[in-house]
């Protein structure tokens, strides 16, 4: 089984223009992601998750530390990591078929997806739309095409960088759902990155919870309930109040700010 | 709708019109046979091709409602267009208001052009060889370099004082320099269209390739795209409508160098076949020169803007 990341004592530092001195992203954080595993990583904003996906895609190079992907150093991207944005990336230029081809034959897969083009754009219930440019799509059209594009290439592991983030929440839900099919379809390493404490305990395995400045892990939480999930059940309640008091957002005390 | 009706129409009936005072009223002065701009039945014939097939057109427009529409739209246009041509006639031939001979009328410009076809299409050849040649060579350079400095802060760094000097300066200004040192006043020719259209193709590709999203880079990166790959299949095709921008750009000003080069120096072509005739006073056939010229342009920038209609399908609005 492919798709186990290993992360150990990731440091990230960037210099910074408006101050002297660096910006630490991430400090220390060692991580293992075992092969078919869905992680989300939630906390809040600027405690260095999208450094981290980046860093795991090679997109950003590791300050100190290492980055193993099935056993060997991460070194700049390849199509064994993939990796989806908040923003489609989808090229205006390219159809959306042609999208897909496109990656296949950059990443030379082609030869072993070619066939499965077709019935993915299928599943995505794009089959009307394979030959529409992006403009032409609505939002959610265009994060589903992302989304298989980026499967694809058949990645070992697929790294979401918030990609429901800039969707209504229906679309987010359908999409959620679309999400899990896929990963069970294919038993692909998932990492997400999202702001939605729903989300995460939706999808996800385990729930790696950062604190911010420097970034680093702050709890990880398993969640043990059976796909498909029930968002209204009393555990998945329980789940949430628990993470967002971790993430400081709920307290039970009433004590909260005095003004 | 009659009033539609009546508007489709106008074309045909102002063309109509055109053809009857041309027969029908007397021109400002006698012609004896052996002028060579005497009246001929040329201007009969051109204009009579016009109103039949605006006359076919309406007819068309009766069965198609596509058709009628198209009609409906271009037919104000059409029609002011050949009211210009009734008047202009009236101006030249038939009252010599305008200032005879130096403004000759369509029928005696048709005529020259017809007398002088072979050399006006050695003209024009001789023209379009070199037009082609230095956009070709300029357009080729100037995606190489905008593409260059859109990707690299160091060739940028060296490339952005050279747009902004050559934006400045008209490119033919260089045109006496150019003529001195070039080898044969062809290449010298070529370097100037080469040099004007270098200038604007390489800022809009630059621009163009700056203003790609970093992520869709990043996105093509996990793909595996090698290097020479995100240059042509991502860098160029995410930037090609800026660098249509400045194809069309360039190619105004390539059209403005070729005829100064001509008018100032390369003895062939269009440019030089209007300084020439107008040396001898033909003033008929200068005018046919020009006409040639506005033709040749016009199809040029169509042809141009038709590829880019196609290549920036996947454009929202082009």
């Amino acid at each position: 089984m492919k798709g186990k990341l290993e992360i150990k004592n990731l440091k990230k530092t960037f210099s910074r223009t408006d101050m002297t001195g660096t910006l630490c992203a991430i400090e220390d954080l060692s991580l293992n992601i075992e092969a078919g595993e869905f992680v989300s990583v939630i906390g809040a904003s600027g405690c260095g998750k999208s450094t981290l996906l980046r860093t795991i895609a090679g997109l950003e190079t590791p300050t100190a530390g290492e980055i193993l992907c099935n056993g060997k150093e991460v070194r700049g991207t390849s199509p064994d990591r993939g990796l989806m944005f908040q923003e489609h990336t989808l090229f205006p230029w390219l159809t959306v078929r042609k999208n897909i081809l496109f990656a296949l034959k950059s990443s030379k897969r082609f030869g072993t997806n070619g066939n499965i083009v077709d019935s993915l754009i299928g599943t995505a219930g794009l089959k009307d739309f394979a030959d529409s440019y992006p403009h032409q799509l609505s939002g959610g059209m265009r994060q589903r095409a992302s989304l298989i594009r980026s499967l694809a290439v058949s990645p070992d592991v697929l790294l979401l960088d918030e990609p429901l983030g800039a969707l209504d929440s229906f679309t987010r839900m359908v999409l959620q759902d679309e999400i899990i099919r896929l990963w069970k379809e294919r038993g692909n390493t998932m990492v997400l990155i999202t702001h939605d404490v729903d989300e995460a305990i939706y999808l996800s395995n385990r729930i790696v919870v950062m604190s911010p400045r420097p970034g680093r892990i702050a709890e990880i939480v398993n969640v043990p309930m059976s796909y498909p999930r029930n968002r209204g059940a009393s555990d998945f309640a329980n789940l949430r109040s628990r993470l967002l008091k971790r993430l400081n957002f709920a307290s039970d005390t009433e004590q909260d700010y005095y003004l | 709708m009659i009033k539609n009706r009546v508007i489709c129409l106008l074309p045909f009936v102002v063309s109509v019109l055109v053809i009857v005072q041309y027969l029908l009223m007397p021109n400002f002065r006698e012609f004896t046979p052996l002028d060579q701009n005497a009246p001929t039945y040329v201007w009969v014939w051109v204009m009579g091709a016009f109103a039949a097939t605006f006359a076919v057109w309406n007819i068309a427009a009766v069965f198609s409602r596509r058709v009628n529409n198209r009609l409906r739209k271009k037919a104000p246009l059409l029609a002011v267009i050949f009211l210009l041509v009734l008047i202009y006639d009236y101006a030249t031939l038939k009252s010599g208001i305008l200032p005879q001979p130096f403004v000759p009328w369509p029928d005696a410009i048709l005529n020259a052009i017809i007398r002088d076809r072979e050399i006006l299409l050695f003209s024009l050849g001789h023209s379009l060889r070199l037009l082609f040649t230095g956009y070709g060579i300029g357009v080729a350079l100037g995606i190489f370099t905008g593409v260059a400095a859109g990707w690299s802060l160091k060739v940028r760094y060296w490339i952005q004082p050279l747009t902004r000097i050559f934006g400045s300066i008209p490119p033919v200004t260089w045109l006496p320099i150019i003529l001195i040192l070039a080898s044969s006043l062809f290449s010298g020719a070529v370097f100037l269209i080469a040099l004007a259209v270098w200038y604007p193709v390489t800022s809009t590709t630059m621009n163009g390739v700056l203003s790609v999203p970093k992520s869709t880079f990043e996105a093509a990166g996990t793909f595996g795209v090698s290097k020479v790959g995100m240059i042509f299949k991502v860098a160029i095709p995410a930037s090609s409508p800026f660098i249509f921008q400045g194809l069309a750009q360039g190619m105004s000003i390539a059209c403005t160098a070729l005829l100064i080069a001509e008018m100032m120096g390369v003895e062939a072509g269009l440019g030089w076949y209007i300084n020439w005739q107008r040396g001898w006073a033909e003033f008929a056939a200068m005018y046919g020169a020009v006409v040639i010229i506005c033709i040749t342009f016009f199809a040029v920038n169509a042809v141009l803007d038709l590829t880019k209609r196609r290549v920036l399908r996947w454009k929202q609005e082009v």
